[in-house]
């Protein structure tokens, strides 16, 4: 399994698709820690926001990376579809986790804030709801469902979209509540909650994708 | 032992790319898939090697270690060759420097052009088929599937090449590949699955007659090379002793033994060789290794 997250992200690393999308998320986040001098949560949650969406164009990026000739090859070597799956899911965390730093750590570099005990927690949180939400939608948005990329990238901007903005969507309801509670430390049960719900719905999306692609082949 | 049985496969709800297949390929084996564009042969690959999983019926008895050379090997890849393929054997569960070691073994043995540092996106189409290749050998597989392996190889790669599915079949592996023709097949293949609209029919043993031919160099006139190995039914060709013995199938034999007079060689003798299809393979591997 090792080899073969080494190899995905070698591929991934060399093509260098996942820059788009790591640059977006550094736009937004420093628009959002530097132009704004409201309380940390607050900025978190634009942080989060801008990582769900990030994580999902890169999901997307590392996939297609590998051109279906190519993946068969790596599927062949590893002996499993899965896997190779797995691969790209992990190395999109790899690289979801470095943005999750970096969605922590700019608002505290950029502008002199106060922080509450429960900002980091509950900023952390989020920041992993919203990966997993994005890699899940990127997950059913890639190249191994979806052969057209316009009728994916529709999907994904709706999906997106609808995660951040729909009541009741987890990342919406972290988002409200973090924006508007006076002390984060009341957050973190609804957020720590919501996490799990956010895993489960990447798994879900990561079986869903894995049985239409071998249903594909 | 792979066992293809009952299998059918349509992609999504289009029309049946394959109906009830049987075929089962035996270790040590060298098997050709022979059928027209659209016949459903690299479906049938893609289902021996696992990439693509039958609609109906199953394949089962896959061996462990399974290499796989796809029709195409688009090279869209920055990863250099050597890394590509170190990459590639870690997978398959050896260590980097094994992988390495094999890799380059197998690069120069393909002769790579184009160097095995560089991109592979920047080789040409017979160079990155060669890297396909060596994947597909990193580690020695148990079953080798190739879809059209001889397509962009260079006359030299092709003599390697045969030696190499010679070799696969001589430890024990089991080979399957596809090419359309039948010169090629034939020279390489102990049995042949026709394939058409899907079906495949029972396979037929070569029944193949062989002649070894001995020519000389004259000297007195000048000789050419008319490249051997690519004339029609042309088995093996391997310089000994200073003379040189061509394995011809029995109705090429005369065509080739006119090309040998037409090119000033001299003929000092022609033997029929006893059939034996199934042996065909690791005789090859033997007369290659001493040509070398």
């Amino acid at each position: 399994m090792n080899a073969l997250i080494r190899y995905s992200f070698a591929t991934t690393v060399h093509n260098q698709r996942f820059l788009a999308p790591v640059v977006l998320f550094f736009a937004c986040a420093g628009v959002a820690s530097g132009n704004n001098s409201g309380p940390l949560p607050g900025v978190y949650a634009l942080n989060a926001g801008a990582l769900l969406l990030c994580a999902a164009w890169l999901t997307i990026a590392v996939i297609s990376v590998e051109d279906p000739a190519h993946r068969a090859i790596t599927v062949v070597a590893a002996n499993s579809h899965a896997r190779v799956l797995a691969a790209s899911v992990a190395v999109t965390w790899l690289i979801s986790l470095a943005l999750t730093v970096l969605g922590l750590a700019l608002p505290l570099a950029l502008q002199p804030r106060p922080v509450g005990a429960g900002d980091l927690p509950v900023g952390l949180l989020a920041h992993l709801l919203c990966a997993s939400m994005g890699i899940a939608i990127g997950l059913l948005c890639s190249r191994l469902v979806f052969t057209r990329p316009g009728y994916a990238l529709l999907t994904a901007m709706v999906l997106v979209a609808a995660s951040l903005l729909t009541t009741g969507s987890p990342p919406n309801t972290v988002f409200k509540r973090m924006a508007t509670a006076t002390d984060s430390l009341t957050v973190l049960p609804t957020v720590a909650v919501l996490l799990p719900v956010g895993l489960a719905v990447l798994a879900v999306a990561a079986v869903a994708t894995h049985l239409v692609s071998v249903r594909r082949d | 032992m792979l066992r293809v049985e009952a299998v059918s496969k349509r992609y999504g709800g289009g029309n049946w790319v394959l109906h009830e297949v049987d075929l089962t390929v035996e270790p040590g084996v060298v098997a050709a898939v022979v059928g027209g564009n659209g016949s459903g042969k690299t479906t049938l690959l893609r289902l021996m090697v696992g990439v693509t999983r039958p609609t109906r019926g199953s394949v089962t008895g896959r061996p462990e270690v399974v290499g796989y050379v796809p029709e195409r090997f688009p090279p869209n890849e920055r990863l250099s060759a050597l890394a590509y393929l170190r990459h590639l054997g870690r997978i398959r569960g050896m260590s980097a420097e094994d992988a390495d070691r094999r890799a380059e073994e197998l690069l120069e043995r393909l002769s790579l052009q184009g160097g095995f540092d560089s991109p592979l996106r920047t080789l040409s189409k017979g160079n990155s088929q060669k890297v396909a290749l060596a994947q597909a050998l990193i580690r020695p597989p148990g079953l080798l599937v190739l879809d059209e392996p001889w397509s962009g190889l260079d006359v030299d790669a092709h003599g390697v090449l045969a030696a190499i599915i010679a070799e696969v079949a001589a430890d024990g592996g089991a080979v399957v590949f596809t090419d359309h023709r039948e010169s090629v097949t034939r020279a390489n293949a102990s049995l042949v699955h026709r394939i058409a609209d899907g079906r495949v029919a029972p396979a037929a043993d070569l029944e193949r007659e062989v002649m070894e031919v001995a020519l000389t160099a004259t000297g007195a006139r000048e000789t050419e090379d008319p490249e051997w190995s690519g004339l029609d039914g042309v088995l093996t060709a391997a310089t000994h002793q200073g003379r040189l013995f061509v394995r011809v199938d029995r109705e090429h034999s005369d065509a080739l033994l006119t090309v040998a007079l037409r090119h000033g060689w001299s003929v000092d003798s022609v033997t029929p060789e006893k059939a034996h299809p199934a042996k065909a393979g690791p005789d090859e591997a033997t007369t290659e290794r001493a040509a070398r």
